[in-house]
């Protein structure tokens, strides 16, 4: 391969990336607003709606996942922080951490009511869920 | 155009193996991707989602940089040192730079010479350093593509697997960038130590890589 030609592809690999990353910051408002409509649901008891919001393993998860989605103690709140990743997310929401994976058909919460383990928070830890897949 | 193909026969071969591998390694990482991704509970994706994702991105260029800095290096230290008995050596005595005659730079400068090697001033020192320059630059670029496309593939994973994202800083100092940086050097390493002793006592007759097959062991510099 020619050598600008080549410097052309690793261009194209670094943009390839960079614009993985400016997509994700695009992606943050979908994210947002799948997150917030899945604990208003979940918090204001419309279990039907939440688990429609689910991811389907978190979804198969739960025993009747309509009585105890709205049981978990999910709250709505402020929207602290988002990372949007390739097809993995994360939102940050008063009390609460949710993650989020993106489907053909758009965001579901892969897991909710999660909170970083309080002794093992740097040691590569996965943070503990009330609803997992 | 026959005559084209002929005299550029060895960079098309190559370029061909080139695009090959690369469409193979698409269609493989495509399934193996998929593989991880209905294991973890997602979605399967196209080929056309996988060659764009950060996940291919950081597979080609993490292999890129060390083919990259392989070279670098050759071009560079074989400047220097020598290894007896090696076609792929300069003889003992001429290591070094060489004088502006030998290297036909300057007032040296033969008819057919490249016009910035018959130049003076930064022309002549750039182009007389060009080949590892461009092998350098083509390093450290690959190199940055690795860096932005594994953090972006690291911290899809992170997510994925439930567990906080780092930043690019936090992710050149990790062991996923190192391990994937130092597994790709040590096998160039190996490989260029393996053809500089290698070629040193044994033969491919009819390749310049190799000395003639009746060369003796001990004749450094010569390809058959």
């Amino acid at each position: 391969m020619g050598i600008r030609a080549t410097v052309v592809v690793c261009l194209a690999l670094v943009a390839t990336a960079l614009i993985t990353t400016g997509c994700a910051s695009a992606e943050g408002t979908s994210v947002t607003s799948t997150a917030e409509r899945f604990l208003s649901a979940a918090g204001e008891g419309r279990g039907g709606q939440a688990c429609l919001l689910l991811a389907p393993e978190a979804a198969r998860s739960l025993d009747d996942c309509e009585k105890q989605i709205v049981s978990v103690g999910l709250r709505a709140g402020v929207v602290r922080g988002v990372d949007v990743w390739g097809d993995e997310a994360r939102v940050w929401v008063d009390g609460d951490t949710l993650f989020l994976h993106r489907f053909p058909d758009g965001w579901r919460v892969r897991a909710a009511g999660c909170e970083p383990r309080p002794d093992q928070s740097h040691t590569g830890q996965p943070y503990e869920c009330e609803v997992n897949t | 155009m026959k005559r084209l193909v002929r005299d550029n026969a060895l960079a098309l071969c190559f370029l061909l193996l080139f695009l090959a591998t690369l469409a193979g390694q698409s269609v493989a990482g495509t399934a193996a991707f998929n593989e991880e991704q209905v294991a973890n509970g997602g979605s399967s994706v196209t080929w056309a989602e996988y060659v764009t994702s950060s996940s291919f991105a950081v597979d080609v260029a993490e292999n890129w940089q060390s083919e990259y800095l392989q070279f670098f290096l050759y071009i560079l230290i074989t400047v220097w040192l020598i290894q007896r008995g090696s076609p792929e050596s300069k003889k003992r005595g001429e290591e070094g730079l060489e004088s502006d005659a030998e290297q036909k730079v300057g007032p040296h400068a033969a008819p057919g010479s490249p016009a910035w090697a018959a130049a003076d001033g930064w022309r002549k020192t750039v182009f007389s350093h060009s080949l590892g320059i461009a092998m350098g630059l083509l390093f450290l670029l690959s190199w940055l593509a690795q860096s932005v496309a594994g953090l972006a593939a690291y911290n899809n994973e992170q997510l994925a697997q439930l567990e906080d994202p780092v930043s690019w800083g936090g992710y050149v100092t990790s062991p996923d960038f190192w391990n994937r940086t130092l597994q790709n050097w040590q096998s160039e390493f190996l490989a260029v130590a393996s053809m500089v002793l290698l070629a040193i006592f044994l033969r491919e007759r009819g390749s310049p890589q190799s000395k003639k097959v009746g060369d003796p062991h001990s004749e450094t510099a010569s390809s058959g």
